[in-house]
């Protein structure tokens, strides 16, 4: 009897956990939103989703797919998932030539076997036309030779050296060593004396190497803290970092709004936000994070890659919030959605740029011929050519927190060349009349 | 005074030290509340139970769910997040705790790898990450800072070393002097002979399950606090710590367990400022577990060396 009535409460017992991990996790349902966004014609005030005619595309399908990296402490699905929700806006607006695009994306986590054997499956099994979105710590390596012996050039956001050295990708970000260069410039000129440096461990000699270069150069002693992720002593690494930089000193952080925020909370906690000066890299620029910390509101140097997230600054940031709020609600605006939108909007443009067959061919021959691609997102126009290697994002500006809000703090300015690559880009961009 | 502390260990000043020797106090003192209910458990039933972080992971989803979604009080929350793990717990044990009772060690270690397995994939599923998007469970005890040999200690991680030495203590005494308790002993030593004896085996084995899954609320209640994040991967592997805990306390001394909680949350702080080692003190659990194997298998030999003499 005893324990059947065991079993009674422990049935129930089951019943109530379960009923409550099914409240607490319930996705909750958003309101439909059936304005035609990206709908008209395009200005120099309104961006529309390609042709912008408001009819649904409607012919065969043109496939585009994409790898993005998920591992514990790390998302950037956010890229791939914005370039699709750009891709269902312009099939919305009558697609390419009246053709939907169809993107397949892919996660990996962080494996190398992983990454080779989804691109192959793009290639050979979806045959895709073009790889659009990708990002990954370690993608760039693993796929490069492989895309350039099947002549794809992918338009992603780039994160390792091989992104920004091999002629198989054209990102759209200059990506954390060149925003971190960035970051460590603002620093210097803020009058810092000491610099402490942490990125992912994966790719801190890459990621932190050209900041460490650039303070070197200016006589500035520089530490770099390699951190695993997930980060399990936020607290302890911040001491640490602290104790190297001391008061006046900088504080460099490479790391996504996954991440970071650890390391935020703990210098709040320490009570140090205010004895340094505080850098990072592009991806915590969004006012997510800004209503968030409020203790740093005009503590902060942030290397932001694009322009201000912000409708008001142009017509392609403004269809950035319309395209996020019809077609990828739950993602907030942030630079990860302004990389998926610009790498969506860019392979769109080489699509539409087509006058033959849509091939794998025709697609990345497109690609290559890709120059002045005006956006207000980017200092100075996107580009693509036929180069040895693409770092086309290298002018941007500086950021920082007020009010919940991201404001401007340094307007546009080069990012040093602390690498052969910047200069030769530059030399190209000119020569070539790129952007 | 400071003149009087100005030393440096290893080379490394004692006041660079201080913080790293606090922070390493308090999430020892988890790492020793994981480790003495897991102790607890395995001396009951026999299960090590390696979902403890997921559980205690699951929970704090929870109780950050109710703070930010609901408006129902924080206390609440916090209380939902500590019933939780034992309640997921007693259920686990009541489900599968009478099949896998007369399995090996090994296989009832699976099982409960089998549910943090299926607690992580639940999590990842309902609650995921990432998408300019973190989440944090701050207590209200780490608004309240102290300074204790000028170094800035907060509330919350006083209570976690003190909640682990008082927790150890009361089920040290509890054991002792409760019939639950010397039942539970009972258990650890012959679960049939006990049950012969008229033991009510099953209710004394939920009561371990419940009071173990209490202990993994708790520290899954304190830890994202002290992480400064809450982050469900890194809550779940809390349980490597907290096992090397426990491997030290020879899953059965609970004051072992607590000196090698405290041991090992001190071991992977205090190497932090120390550069060339610094980047693998991660590895500290592990390292510390093995030595005290080591060291403990030495001793057995030594121990039945002299029985045989």
């Amino acid at each position: 009897m005893r324990s059947k009535r065991l079993g009674v409460g422990v049935a129930l017992s089951a019943f109530a956990l379960a009923a409550l991990l099914t409240a607490t996790f319930a996705p909750t349902s958003n309101e439909a939103n059936h304005a035609i966004v990206g709908a008209g014609k395009a200005s120099a005030t309104k961006s529309v989703c390609g042709a912008g005619t408001g009819k649904k595309a409607t012919g065969k399908a043109i496939k585009l797919g994409g790898i993005d990296m998920l591992i514990p402490g790390v998302d950037f699905t956010t890229i791939g998932k914005v370039a699709k929700a750009y891709f269902d806006c312009v099939n919305d607006n009558g697609g390419i030539k009246g053709r939907p695009i169809k993107y397949i994306l892919y996660n990996e986590q962080l494996n190398p076997a992983q990454e080779a054997a989804l691109a192959r499956k793009l290639v050979e099994k979806d045959k895709v036309v073009g790889i659009v979105g990708n990002t990954s710590f370690a993608e760039c390596g693993t796929n490069a030779k492989y895309y350039q012996r099947k002549g794809y050039v992918v338009i992603g956001a780039g994160v390792q050296a091989e992104c920004y050295s091999t002629p198989s990708f054209a990102e759209v970000n200059m990506g954390p060593r060149y925003s971190n260069v960035g970051a460590a410039q603002a620093l210097i000129r803020a009058g810092i004396k000491k610099l402490a440096i942490a990125s992912p461990d994966t790719i801190s000699a890459y990621a932190d190497g050209g900041a460490a270069t650039l303070a070197k150069k200016a006589g500035i002693p520089v530490k770099i803290y390699p951190t695993h992720l997930p980060v399990t002593d936020a607290t302890s690494q911040l001491i640490q970092m602290y104790q190297f930089a001391g008061d006046g000193g900088g504080i460099l952080l490479d790391f996504t709004p996954d991440t970071a925020p650890a390391f935020m909370k703990a210098a709040i906690a320490q009570g140090i936000v205010e004895k340094v000066k505080w850098g990072s890299s592009t991806p915590i620029a969004n006012s997510f994070m800004a209503e968030q910390f409020p203790q740093f509101d005009g503590h902060l140097w942030i290397n932001q890659e694009f322009s201000n997230i912000d409708p008001s600054v142009g017509p392609d940031t403004k269809l950035m919030f319309d395209v996020l709020k019809k077609y990828a609600p739950k993602i907030a605006p942030q630079a990860f959605a302004q990389m998926g939108f610009m790498a969506g909007k860019f392979a769109t443009r080489a699509l539409m740029n087509i006058n033959s067959d849509i091939t794998a061919k025709t697609y990345n021959g497109a690609v290559k011929g890709l120059k002045n691609q005006k956006t207000d997102m980017l200092c100075k126009p996107f580009y693509v050519g036929d180069l040895a290697y693409h770092i086309p994002n290298n002018t941007d500006i500086t950021v920082d927190y007020k009010d919940g809000k991201v404001v401007v703090k340094e307007k546009c300015f080069k990012i040093a060349a602390v690498d052969k690559a910047i200069a030769q880009t530059r030399v190209w961009e000119k020569q070539y009349k790129l952007n | 005074m400071t003149g009087v502390l100005a030393f440096s260990v290893f080379g490394v000043d004692w006041q660079f030290l201080k913080p790293f020797v606090v922070i390493g106090l308090a999430f020892g003192g988890v790492y020793a509340l994981s480790g003495v209910g897991l102790v607890v458990l395995y001396r009951a039933t026999g299960v090590l139970n390696v979902a403890f972080g997921a559980i205690g992971a699951a929970g704090a989803l929870i109780a950050y769910w109710m703070i930010n979604h609901t408006s129902w009080p924080h206390w609440l929350a916090y209380a939902v997040c500590v019933l939780f793990g034992g309640a997921l717990n007693l259920v686990y044990g009541m489900i599968f705790g009478p099949a896998f009772a007369r399995r090996d060690p090994l296989v009832k270690m699976m099982g409960t790898l089998g549910l943090a397995l299926i607690l992580l994939g639940v999590m990842a599923w309902l609650a995921p990450v990432g998408g300019a998007f973190a989440r944090f469970l701050p207590l209200p005890t780490s608004e309240h800072r102290y300074t204790v040999l000028s170094t800035s200690v907060s509330l919350t991680q006083l209570i976690a070393l003190g909640l682990a030495l008082a927790i150890t203590a009361a089920v040290s005494v509890f054991l002792r002097v409760t019939n639950l308790g010397t039942a539970m002993r009972a258990l650890a030593n012959d679960r049939e002979i006990t049950a012969t004896l008229g033991v009510p085996v099953r209710r004394v084995e939920a009561a371990a399950w419940f009071g173990s899954g209490l202990a993994c609320g708790a520290a899954g209640l304190i830890l994202p606090d002290l992480l400064t994040s809450l982050d469900y991967s890194a809550l779940t592997f809390l349980v490597i710590a907290s096992l090397a805990a426990a491997l030290i306390g020879r899953l059965r001394s609970l004051w072992w367990t607590l000196f090698g909680g405290i041991a090992v949350g001190l071991a992977q702080a205090v190497l932090t400022p120390y550069a060339s080692i610094s980047q693998y003190r991660s590895a500290a659990p592990f390292v510390l577990a093995i030595v005290a194997l080591l060291f403990l298998s030495r001793h057995r030999v030594f121990a039945i060396a002299r029985t045989a003499r």
